[in-house]
């Protein structure tokens, strides 16, 4: 079972050979897992998603995987979203993809609070085009 | 533990709790009973490098998924838009962006001046006392001299910031002529007492550890129990008991058991789903019920070649556009619109979509991944929804909840003129980000999420021909039974009802205050 979550998790988010490691390869199986028993549905969406898999898909070339699994996805959306969102749920909090996200694009590696973000003051001045064209308020009574 | 009250309130979310901090008085005893327990924000999820998965499950929006222990479960299943509702101490404002802006006076007269809906049995007039009190006490940031309201009291606390997104969507604005202007905001841009200053982190809508954004439980909890009100956390409400034109006790169950309250006045504070689960039968009016308003709303995102940081920031309370929301027939609709702009996603919600459209699976995930994140700003199309059709809140035949209480059905389609708000909002909207510099643009075009404001199901009127109750929120033809939440709203407006619900609920409680009374808890 192990083997194919792999396989699925690669076929969802692969790797492109730089930054970004695929997600089954990465080691994230188990905790994807984990994280579809936690929604609502998502254990069964899983264990239907891998049902589903072909015999030897994990055999098979990137691109015939992702045609299996666009059969898988449009035999039932709803199912195969839920194992998205788990694949996407492990990969994303994950604190080394976390540190290659912080390389890249410059989000920190760290919680949001407490440490948050500097509080600059609002530049009034912004406003002046605004103000210059007066009300635009319906006056009633 | 007294048996007997003055006033019962039902719901300790905006609405209650405003209430019970204006109805009480030495001589008035105020008891709360409130279905969900207490959210220590101190430990909000932001604290935690995840708290993006806190968003799918303890502050997923939807009841349905959350499931929480104090979620009743609402049937969706005849409505494009689902239930966004949260049940705890603090209610709603648990889970939201603290945006806080106040209904234009238009908003009051869309019969007189639109020719549809009806008319409010009050006025902005009559409200903007409560308005600012309310605003005072809950803390708003902001600024006075908006030309697209009635001018107003000097904000407690300066506006946030704009990022570098909203700025280029300001300098967009000017350019195209449009109004904007920032926010006001239920959060602290300077610290207040124990309360601290935003830190511009961006989740809002999981908590604020901070206690920087405002939510009832914060603003107004403890200062109405330094006042003598009681909360019964845990207590959900199964009965109202009537006899003739009264209610005499409030049925309840909590930890200990079942329990019963004989009342003098009973004010409902549930919002219209948990309200319709314990008034139907009560309220005979074929109004009660009728005519649900929700906002439908449509997300535009604009994505920008250079890296704006737009993970920064309170998410929902930055800067607004009401070019568009007075009537303008020549626009095909009546009513309007507000633009709202909308930021502060982290990396998780942007891949799973966030406020459009999950990201691909396969090849090309990684590389959307790098162009959205950070690169991107969304608009709202917040509309004017009408109370028409068959849009409506009605109870399960058969499904109950685990206390037997019938399951409230969520029964609403989008109008044909809210569908051409939405149309010509989304086209806007899109003029804008272009505008502002966006190469790109993406349109979530409702919202499926977003049933948050659940107004009109016991809309107010002059008297039980035009509404379910009096301007102060009293049932027509019941003697001690009130109704304070958004669902005595007359019209929707084109912005969040928070700052309004609340105004009418502090407006509410100090008329029953100051000697509107009519009897007293039963011994």
């Amino acid at each position: 079972m192990t083997g194919r979550l792999t396989a699925l998790l690669d076929t969802l988010l692969p790797g492109d050979g730089g930054d970004w490691p695929a997600a089954g390869a990465h080691g994230l199986a188990v905790h994807a897992a984990r994280l579809a028993d936690d929604m609502p549905g998502g254990a069964e969406a899983m264990a239907g998603v891998l049902d589903a898999l072909p015999k030897g898909f994990v055999d098979l070339p990137q691109l015939r995987r992702e045609e299996f699994l666009h059969e898988i996805e449009a035999q039932d959306a709803a199912r195969f979203d839920a194992v998205i969102t788990a694949a996407y749920n492990a990969y994303y909090t994950d604190p080394a993809i976390r540190d290659i996200i912080e390389r890249l694009t410059g989000y920190p590696n760290r919680p949001p609070q407490p440490e948050g973000y500097v509080l600059d003051p609002f530049d009034e001045s912004l406003l002046d085009a605004v103000k210059a064209r007066g009300p635009i308020w319906r006056l009633v009574d | 533990m007294t048996q007997t009250a003055d006033i019962v309130i039902v719901g300790a979310g905006a609405a209650g709790l405003a209430f019970a901090w204006a109805a009480v008085a030495p001589n008035i005893k105020v008891v709360v009973l409130e279905a969900g327990g207490h959210v220590n924000q101190r430990v909000a999820p932001s604290l935690a490098s995840d708290w993006e998965l806190a968003l799918q499950t303890t502050f997923n929006a939807n009841p349905n998924l959350r499931r929480g222990v104090a979620d009743y479960p609402v049937d969706d299943s005849e409505s494009v838009i689902r239930p966004a509702i949260f049940n705890a101490v603090g209610g709603s404002t648990i889970r939201w962006g603290a945006h806080f802006p106040r209904l234009r006076p238009s908003d009051f007269r869309k019969r007189t001046l639109d020719g549809v809906a009806a008319d409010w049995p009050v006025s902005y007039k009559d409200l903007e006392p409560f308005y600012d009190l309310n605003d005072e006490i809950m803390g708003v940031s902001g600024l006075a001299g908006d030309p697209g309201n009635p001018p107003r009291a000097t904000r407690s606390c300066p506006p946030l910031p704009l990022c570098p997104a909203t700025r280029r969507l300001a300098a967009a604005y000017d350019r195209l002529g449009w109004h904007w202007w920032p926010s006001d905001a239920a959060i602290l841009s300077r610290a207040r007492g124990t309360r601290g200053a935003c830190n511009n982190c961006g989740p809002c809508g999981v908590g604020c550890p901070r206690h920087a954004r405002a939510s009832a439980d914060i603003a107004y909890l403890g200062v109405a129990q330094a006042q003598g009100v009681e909360l019964r956390s845990g207590a959900v409400v199964t009965k109202l008991e009537r006899l003739g034109h009264d209610i005499t006790d409030v049925h309840y169950v909590d930890a200990n058991g079942p329990a019963r309250l004989s009342c003098g006045e009973v004010v409902m504070a549930g919002n219209a789903l948990g309200n319709a689960r314990l008034l139907t039968g009560i309220i005979d009016n074929p109004l009660f019920g009728c005519g649900l308003m929700l906002h439908p709303t449509a997300i535009v995102t604009g994505l920008f070649k250079q890296n704006q940081q737009s993970w920064r920031g309170a998410f929902a309370s930055a800067l607004v556009s009401q070019e568009f929301y007075e009537s303008d027939e020549s626009r095909g609709f009546i009513g309007g619109l507000q633009l709202q702009a909308l930021r502060g996603q982290g990396p998780l919600t942007t891949a799973l979509g966030g406020y459009g459209l999950r990201l691909p699976w396969g090849q090309r995930h990684k590389e959307d991944f790098v162009a959205r994140f950070g690169h991107s700003l969304s608009l709202t199309v917040t509309c004017d929804d009408l109370p028409e059709g068959p849009n409506r809140i009605a109870l399960h035949a058969t499904q109950t909840d685990r206390h037997g209480l019938p399951v409230p059905r969520m029964i609403y389609r989008v109008g044909e003129n809210s569908q051409k708000m939405l149309d010509y909002g989304i086209k806007r909207a899109s003029e804008a980000l272009r505008e502002a510099g966006a190469r790109q643009i993406a349109i979530n075009p409702l919202v499926r999420n977003g049933g948050f404001h659940l107004m009109g199901t016991a809309r107010m009127g002059v008297d039980d021909q035009a509404g379910v109750t009096d301007a102060r929120g009293r049932v027509h033809g019941m003697n001690n039974l009130s109704v304070v939440d958004a669902s005595t709203f007359v019209t929707a407006a084109a912005v969040n009802p928070t700052p309004t619900l609340q105004a009418i609920a502090l407006r509410a409680g100090t008329a029953m205050r100051d000697g509107k009374i009519t009897q007293r808890a039963i011994a």
